[in-house]
């Protein structure tokens, strides 16, 4: 850009700036570790380039040297704001290596906060997302009603945000504490009464801001690699508790919210239908949680894990998850990959949407995707 | 049981168009494990057999054999299978065509992440950049011979340093 003088008339000044670089992220209020370069010209982006890196761990090399129930602890920080469910995909990808039998009320549990993780996924995504759009009541109500889960999560397994590990291989870490069930039942009508006023909301400043914005066609989607809500959102059916179901998901009742229109109001509606789904998954399995109490899982000391390989999915609330494990027999795997649905929808799909859009725009589709740079990095 | 009829039928035709080693596993997904010559013709079939999402490619390093073991994880959306495709290829030219035209960016960015930490060569996908690392000369950190506790000992610690000292034990 060249220094503006006193001679020089306003069009001559304009001429000069006609695109620029502008970084969105990674110190961003609403961008998390996790940053976009835009190329800009006037209020139109046209490229867009994905600048990874920020929480690169290493986590596939660490599992390597690491037993199962030491990596059972690492899969919670796979995604900070979905901990329980990157357990479930680790603890099952180890499960099946060893052909380990879950006893029945271990896996109710297992399925039951795992959903309670991606309600809880869910009502950050709110949060962020209306704090992306500059409504901050929504944050504030969302992080409030948050609070509520990470209560119980701290009842249940010790930890807020982190639950060390709780669902590990061989079932869950403890039993539930008495009281877990009546505390549950009062934590699902607070959901319930959250969603309302998430409904009252939408139909003004969410739809004002998301409709017709970041339009995902089908085509794209598949071509991409979107799963999850996202492509949910673009007309396609796709779930993995439906289509492979694991754990108890197949004797469960649930629908699969999905949209046409694939634009950012569209992701943001099959969200908020997916939390009410996620609350008639929550009562079935309260209601059939069998009585029997659990022995609490000891690690094993110099256990080894069978030979093999397995490739497990699970359906997390950002989409797809997986763990490819390859063992050797020895104590820890051989190889531990990990495929989280960020990588393809904070790259590929997200440089996809930004190309063309308004820069007012860019933190709605930016947070419209819900993405997590934590499983994209590992 | 629909699945089962489905699945026994897609193996009778994978197999019968390549000579293949093939295995079903307990929890019904299927395992096939090609030539590296046959790689390529393999996917482009999966492909056209209805595998419609690359769900992850991954590398499975083996320095004493030679050898890099490539893995592509497959999911049909219409028959509700998942299929893994495995080749070894040579550690020492670790080259293999890019999945790209069949499965588009998304195959395309996780070949990114395998160069990066591998250093695998995908020839034909445009855009090869580091995703993780900056400024990274190092060897690609996650084949098993390089030793990242030595190189975390000798790129941060001080073996002078009496603190520091216990790293070095």
């Amino acid at each position: 850009m060249s220094e503006a003088t006193g001679t020089e008339t306003m069009a001559e000044g304009r001429r000069a700036v006609d695109g620029y670089d502008l970084y969105f992220g990674p110190v961003h209020p609403g961008s998390g570790n996790f940053g976009v370069k835009l190329t800009v010209d006037g209020e139109w982006v046209v490229a867009a380039r994905a600048d990874p890196g920020y929480l690169h761990r290493g986590f596939e090399k660490l599992m390597e040297y690491r037993t199962p129930m030491q990596n059972a602890v690492l899969s919670d920080r796979l995604c900070i704001l979905e901990s329980l469910n990157w357990n479930l995909v680790h603890a099952e990808a180890v499960d099946r290596l060893c052909g380990t039998e879950i006893p029945e009320r271990a896996r109710y549990i297992r399925v039951i906060m795992a959903e309670l993780s991606r309600i809880q996924s869910h009502i950050i995504w709110y949060g962020v997302l209306s704090k992306a759009l500059g409504f901050d009541t929504g944050f504030m109500v969302a992080f409030g009603y948050r609070d509520y889960v990470l209560d119980l999560f701290e009842f249940v397994t010790g930890g807020r945000v982190y639950p060390a590990g709780y669902i590990c291989p061989g079932g869950v870490r403890r039993d539930v504490p008495e009281g877990t069930k009546k505390r549950i039942e009062e934590l699902l009508v607070k959901m319930e009464t959250m969603l309302r006023e998430f409904e009252a909301y939408d139909s003004k400043t969410i739809a004002a801001r998301c409709r017709g914005i970041g339009v995902l066609e089908l085509d794209d989607a598949l071509r991409l690699g979107a799963t999850g809500p996202v492509l949910r959102a673009s007309g396609l059916a796709a779930d993995v508790r439906r289509d492979a179901p694991y754990e108890i998901y197949d004797d469960l009742d649930f629908e699969i919210p999905v949209r046409e229109e694939g634009d950012a109001f569209a992701r943001s509606i099959v969200r908020r239908r997916e939390i009410e789904e996620s609350i008639k998954i929550v009562r079935q399995a309260l209601d059939r949680l069998p009585a029997e109490p659990l022995p609490p899982v000891k690690p094993k000391a110099a256990g080894k894990i069978p030979e093999g390989e397995v490739y497990v999915r699970n359906e997390i609330a950002r989409g797809e998850a997986a763990v490819y494990m390859k063992s050797v027999g020895e104590s820890h795997p051989y190889r531990c990959k990990i495929r989280g649905p960020d990588l393809l929808h904070m790259i590929p799909v997200l440089e996809h949407l930004l190309v063309g859009a308004e820069v007012a725009d860019v933190p709605a589709i930016y947070w419209s995707l819900n993405i997590c740079p934590a499983d994209m990095d590992r | 049981m629909e699945n089962e009829g489905r699945r026994t039928e897609l193996l009778e035709r994978i197999g019968s168009r390549f000579d293949l080693d093939l295995r079903v596993a307990d929890d019904g997904t299927v395992w096939v494990s090609v030539g590296e010559q046959k790689l390529g013709d393999c996917l482009a079939f999966a492909k056209r057999e209805g595998f419609d999402h690359c769900s992850a490619i991954s590398v499975t390093d083996w320095p004493e054999e030679e050898a890099f073991e490539l893995t592509y994880h497959l999911w049909s959306y219409g028959h509700k299978l998942l299929l893994t495709v495995t080749s070894r290829i040579d550690r020492g030219e670790a080259t293999v065509d890019s999945a790209i035209p069949l499965w588009g960016p998304s195959a395309g960015i996780h070949e990114r992440e395998l160069h990066e930490l591998f250093g695998v060569e995908f020839s034909g996908n445009p855009d090869l950049a580091p995703l993780f690392l900056e400024n990274w000369d190092g060897p690609p950190p996650f084949r098993k011979d390089f030793d990242w506790r030595a190189y975390v000992r000798e790129t941060f610690y001080e073996e002078g340093d009496p603190r520091e000292r216990s790293y070095w034990d």
